[in-house]
């Protein structure tokens, strides 16, 4: 009968593995790598490497299939102290997957490492009632809920394009959205920014759009900031946030958060219209072109209605 | 859309309209969508930029008079012409 110790050194010899500083680099250089966590729930709960995907030592045959679909994507797995996962690796390297990696020292050396780590504070009976649907959803599930939860978006107007982007995203339980609005409510905005009410007239548009958010989704953080976005206070804000929506009304700000994103290196969810007509694009830095891209230069003041 | 694209971008999941340009046109009711590609002459993001920092913003006006325009672009479809309101 084989003893533990020579289990572990047969995997050993079949099985690579890298220390927590590989995973991170593999992880950051946005290589197709699936890293997953092969401990117990609970254990998984308490703390794992963000982006990562649990599937228990107990199920990780039945279930591998569908975190990896090509047996050719490298895939690394971990466990508490790496012992579980170096047997749990031959078994998938048995399996026909080419790349399987453990990660040496496991979980606890990563965190002894200083590497960041995610916890799962468990959700409230209101939330998992609330995003109920979006778990059923197998691209969202409890896992995109927690990354929602956890993201942080900056809408750039919370006016005719920031209302309703405000209200769906505070609806679908973005954890953190910044509201930058310098105006305040006026009637002849109540046709179409639907963050506002009638009682609203004359108060700041990110208080009326703060109260009609944390009416819809308690659970969001709103950040208010009753303020213009200028080229003072852009990189210091945007620098907080995961996200920027830019529902801006006029092209001197249009500019200023296109350059400003690129340089910061935030995707910039854009967003226009006028009269009957509207455009949509997302401007991802260094993976597609931005606004100046489509428009060099700003248009003459006058030419394009605002 | 523009919060749909938000939660795909957060999820990574789908495609989201990096590249693409979607228009809405109510009266028709028609979408449209222009393929947009890099501008290798892009003064923010191309292969030789001249807009390093924000000091082009620091007179207001998006730096409209600090860039030449390059005559030799593509124009754009009509469907797409800037659209300041928000």
């Amino acid at each position: 009968m084989k003893t533990l110790r020579e289990m572990l050194a047969e995997a050993r010899q079949v099985v690579p593995e890298e220390g927590p500083a590989d995973l991170q680099r593999r992880m950051n250089s946005g290589e197709k790598v699936v890293v997953i966590d092969v401990r117990d729930p609970d254990e998984f709960r308490d703390g794992h490497i963000e982006g990562s995907t649990n599937i228990s030592r107990g199920f990780l045959e039945f279930r591998i299939g569908t975190a990896v679909t090509d047996p050719a994507t490298p895939i690394v797995l971990y466990c508490q102290t790496g012992l579980r996962s170096v047997l749990a690796a031959k078994a998938l390297r048995e399996l026909g997957y080419a790349t399987v990696i453990n990660l040496q020292g496991g979980y606890q050396k990563w965190v002894q490492s200083g590497l960041p780590v995610v916890r799962d504070v468990p959700m409230t009976p209101d939330q998992i009632q609330r995003y109920s649907r979006h778990f059923l959803l197998s691209q969202v599930g409890d896992r995109g809920q927690r990354r929602l939860l956890r993201a942080k978006v900056l809408l750039i107007g919370a006016g005719g394009l920031g209302s309703p982007a405000a209200l769906y995203l505070a609806a679908t339980g973005v954890g953190t959205l910044g509201l930058m609005d310098g105006d305040v409510v006026d009637l002849t905005n109540l046709q179409r920014q639907v963050l506002h009410t009638t009682g609203d007239v004359g108060k700041p548009k990110v208080e009326s759009g703060t109260r009609t958010i944390k009416a819809l989704n308690p659970d969001v953080n709103v950040i208010a900031l009753p303020t213009r976005i200028t080229v003072d206070n852009v990189m210091d804000i945007i620098k907080d946030y995961d996200l920027v929506v830019d529902g801006s009304d006029n092209f001197e700000t249009r500019y200023l958060v296109n350059d400003a994103c690129f340089l910061a290196g935030k995707t910039n969810v854009h967003g226009s219209i006028f009269q009957f007509e509207g455009m949509a694009t997302v401007f991802a830095p260094h993976e597609g072109p931005c606004y100046r891209c489509l428009y060099p230069t700003p248009p003459p003041p006058g030419l394009v209605p605002s | 859309m523009q919060a749909t694209e938000v939660v795909k971008l957060l999820l990574g999941i789908g495609e989201p309209l990096v590249g693409r340009l979607l228009t809405y046109d109510a009266l028709g009711m028609r979408f449209r969508e222009v393929k947009l590609r890099r501008d290798p002459k892009c003064p923010l993001c191309g292969t030789s930029p001249t807009i390093k920092d924000l000091t082009i913003h620091m007179d207001g006006g998006g730096g409209a008079c600090a860039i030449t325009p390059d005559g030799a672009r593509e124009p754009l479809p009509a469907a797409a012409t800037p659209k300041a309101g928000g």
